[in-house]
């Protein structure tokens, strides 16, 4: 019989991690809004300029989007009863994916209960044993998850390099059935963009499957927002354009677009998408009205980008490296892991919200605080950030 | 204090590369006659001055030296004075013998990590006493410096020795290379291993949450590999595989219960050892029997070489033999860090074409895992 000294413990180690965590200051403190996701937000009881969400269009704000959502729960109800594939599909689930369709020009269009859903249910099916996952170095966390669910083989590309995946194609040719190429559309860290026109054509030599990760650029590059698609004119061309509600659409979900043949394949195959709950009807009546906005006031996306130039011009004249940013995620890089974290408490104090990047999230001596502009700020707004960014810039020797 | 740092400097390392000798144990008196002055105490105090620069905190540090030349008058020179001397040489002139005299102090001192100015020579006394029991950091100073324990330059060394103190590296394995002196002796030269030390390294990185990554340690890494090893293993039952040497591969042969020989060769047939510690005669003839066969690399020592370095056995017609493509290399992410190039330097001007041609490799890092590499050989 096991004695009382070796009888293992049930639950020791959750308090065992967590302190570890705290120990090394990993542990995530989260930061409490009481108020929407707004231009001037209150953060833990301090109102600041929101400089890190991912609203960019300020759509989570927009009078049509609240009101949509008001009426699709008052017409549907709070919830939606099952999942998509028993009883959990409203006509409101099938209209968006039609309208985003429309708006993404590709023959069809499926909605996800989430972006992480969309990738770690998708990507295990696309591919399996025999087959070959070609991954960009810099790609999201949750593609690197989806691509763990597979039984495919993975290799890596140097960060937006076409000739290194190339060469990774001209391997991969000879040994394997199938082979999807994956990247973010736009890079999460960097704000810079990937090559999709060049990925698409190399892909089209060796028949290789295209994915993208588009969360980045979805609402925000490409006419009116249509995303990386759109942004090289390869509508319908990257096999799958895959999507988010949650950033600049303002709402929340994840989406896939692409050919019918791909959203067939995907309902039926996707098991996050098969075993979720579908979304609330307020969801769905919200995410319509975002397609709708984007459609017809296209001062959203215009505004996202006058902020975007004038706010990375003044960064550089100022004296900040903002790096390769080809987008509104403009990196202030300020090499020091610890000096970013001060300059993005000192900012805090001031009335600035933005977070630091730091090692290992990228290399050492490329920490930064990571900006993300919002088309709702004003250039008085923007002014006074920039103020802030002047003054502790100087104050920490970092221009 | 809260960190013990060892520092050994071999005071005649480097003398005789100046003067055009392979090195410089037991021909110091050569290699005066010859004009060379003394160099390490100039690299070490080089490597003491820019790792100042960085470091703010150094007096937390405390240095265990030895006497002279052999250490304490080199960190006397920067103005440190938290030190400790454990070690006196008895002689005017340095020797081996008190490279490793001074090591075996060291062990009863209970380092976090031992600096050393030297060559491949003093790496390999150094090792013979302290084995895997120190981690080590070279500054380089020798004649020859093939193995991965030194830094790139005297600042590199500094770099890298200021990041362990603030816990940004790790600690893992790192091979001692050196001159195959037996077959120096018969007019070739060629560099072997000589066995797998504790040095410090890039830790790898896991994303585990959108911003949030974990440290993996070196062993997880390479378990990782032996999972994709083992896989191949099954995938062709009627193969051979050659396990080569190096700390990576002995690891994957040790998690696979497969014995195997640190420092050299072995013939592997359905996961059990068919021959141990082979030369390339054996090797050709068990070819013989086994056609069908697959060869497990892994980069070794400070310049990135996979073959020509440490593997002589794998000649040219082995490879030609077993194929290009039946090479199957690996290594840990973070020892690609450091070793941007992969080098073939096989003796034959056409097989090293060949690789030449291709121009790249695949190299698997991790479970179904790999990355392209740049190659290079030496003659294209």
């Amino acid at each position: 019989m096991m004695t009382q000294l070796t009888k293992r413990h049930p639950n020791k180690f959750l308090k065992d991690e967590y302190n570890e965590l705290v120990k090394n200051h990993l542990e995530w403190n989260i930061r409490i809004l009481e108020s929407g996701s707004k231009p001037h937000s209150i953060v833990n009881g301090k109102e600041v300029i929101m400089l890190c969400s991912n609203n960019y269009l300020n759509l989570s704000n927009h009078p049509r989007l609240a009101k949509a959502a008001i009426d699709a729960a008052q017409k549907y109800g709070a919830g939606s009863g099952s999942v998509r594939a028993i009883a959990g599909t409203m006509k409101i689930h099938m209209d968006v994916e039609q309208r985003l369709a429309k708006f993404k020009r590709t023959e069809s269009a499926l909605v996800y209960q989430t972006g992480f859903a969309a990738n770690s249910g998708l990507i295990p099916q696309l591919v399996g044993e025999g087959d070959v996952v070609i991954s960009d170095e810099l790609n999201h966390g949750s593609i690197i998850d989806g691509v763990r669910l597979t039984k495919a083989d993975r290799a890596i590309y140097k960060h937006r390099d076409v000739s290194d995946l190339e060469k990774v194609l001209m391997d991969a040719d000879k040994k394997y059935r199938r082979i999807l190429i994956i990247t973010d559309g736009v890079f999460s860290m960097d704000g810079d963009i990937a090559p999709m026109d060049k990925i698409v054509k190399l892909a089209n030599e060796f028949g290789a499957m295209t994915y993208v990760d588009d969360a980045h650029g979805e609402g925000v590059i490409g006419e009116d927002g249509r995303g990386i698609g759109a942004h090289f004119h390869i509508e319908g061309k990257i096999d799958v354009e895959m999507g988010t509600f949650s950033k600049a659409y303002g709402v929340v979900g994840g989406l896939i677009a692409g050919s019918q043949d791909l959203v067939n394949f995907a309902y039926n195959k996707s098991r996050t998408w098969l075993l979720s709950g579908s979304h609330p009807p307020a969801v769905s009546g919200a995410q319509l009205a975002a397609i709708d906005v984007l459609e017809t006031e296209p001062e959203h996306v215009r505004r996202l980008w006058e902020n975007t130039n004038y706010f990375k011009k003044e960064l550089n004249s100022l004296g900040f490296n903002t790096g390769g940013s080809e987008t509104p995620i403009t990196p202030v890089i300020v090499g020091d892991s610890g000096k970013a974290k001060e300059l993005s408490n000192k900012l805090y104090d001031e009335g600035v919200f933005a977070l630091p990047i730091v090692f290992p999230m990228v290399a050492r001596d490329k920490a930064r605080i990571r900006t993300i502009m919002n088309a709702g700020l004003t250039q008085k707004d923007l002014d006074f950030a920039l103020s802030k960014f002047e003054k502790l810039g100087r104050q920490l020797s970092i221009i | 204090m809260s960190i013990k740092i060892g520092f050994l400097v071999n005071p005649i390392a480097g003398m005789g590369g100046r003067v055009g000798l392979k090195g410089t144990d037991g021909v110091v008196d050569e290699a005066v006659k010859l004009g060379a002055h003394p160099v390490a105490w100039q690299k070490a105090e080089e490597m003491l001055r820019a790792f100042f620069t960085l470091d703010q905190n150094q007096q937390q540090v405390l240095w265990i030296t030895c006497a002279g030349d052999m250490g304490d008058a080199e960190l006397e020179a920067v103005g440190i004075t938290q030190k400790q001397i454990v070690y006196s040489p008895r002689g005017n002139t340095t020797s081996a013998n008190d490279t490793k005299n001074a090591c075996t102090r060291f062990l009863a001192q209970n380092l976090d990590l031992l600096v050393f100015c030297g060559g491949d020579g003093t790496a390999r006394d150094i090792f013979t006493i302290v084995d895997k029991k120190i981690p080590l950091l070279g500054i380089p100073a020798g004649v020859k410096m093939h193995s991965g324990l030194f830094g790139v330059t005297t600042n590199a060394t500094a770099k890298m020795l200021h990041a362990f103190i603030n816990k940004q590296l790790t600690v893992g394995d790192v091979e001692i290379m050196d001159l195959d002196e037996e077959l120096y002796r018969k007019g070739e030269w060629k560099i072997r291993l000589y066995g797998i030390a504790k040095g410090i390294i890039e830790p790898t990185y896991i994303q585990v949450g959108k911003s949030c990554f974990e440290s993996v340690s070196d062993d997880e890494v390479k378990d990782e590999l032996a999972e994709h090893i083992k896989d191949e293993l099954e995938k062709h039952p009627d193969w051979m595989f050659l396990f080569c040497t190096g700390g990576t591969i002995d690891h994957i042969a040790t998690k696979l219960h497969i014995e195997h020989t640190l420092l050299g060769i072995d013939a592997i047939y359905q996961k059990k050892l068919l021959a141990k510690d082979v030369n390339e005669e054996q090797i050709l003839q068990l070819l013989k029997k086994y056609p069908q066969a697959k060869i497990l690399l892994s980069p070794i020592g400070a310049q990135g070489f996979i073959l020509g370095r440490g593997n002589l056995q794998l000649s040219p017609s082995v490879i030609k033999k077993i194929g290009l493509e039946n090479i199957i290399v690996v290594a840990t992410p973070s020892k690609l860090i450091h070793t941007p190039i992969l080098r073939v330097d096989t003796g034959d001007a056409q097989l090293d074409r060949r690789f030449a041609k291709q121009g790249y490799l695949m190299v698997v890092i991790g479970y179904r895992l790999s990355r392209v590499m740049k190659l290079q050989t030496n003659s294209f």
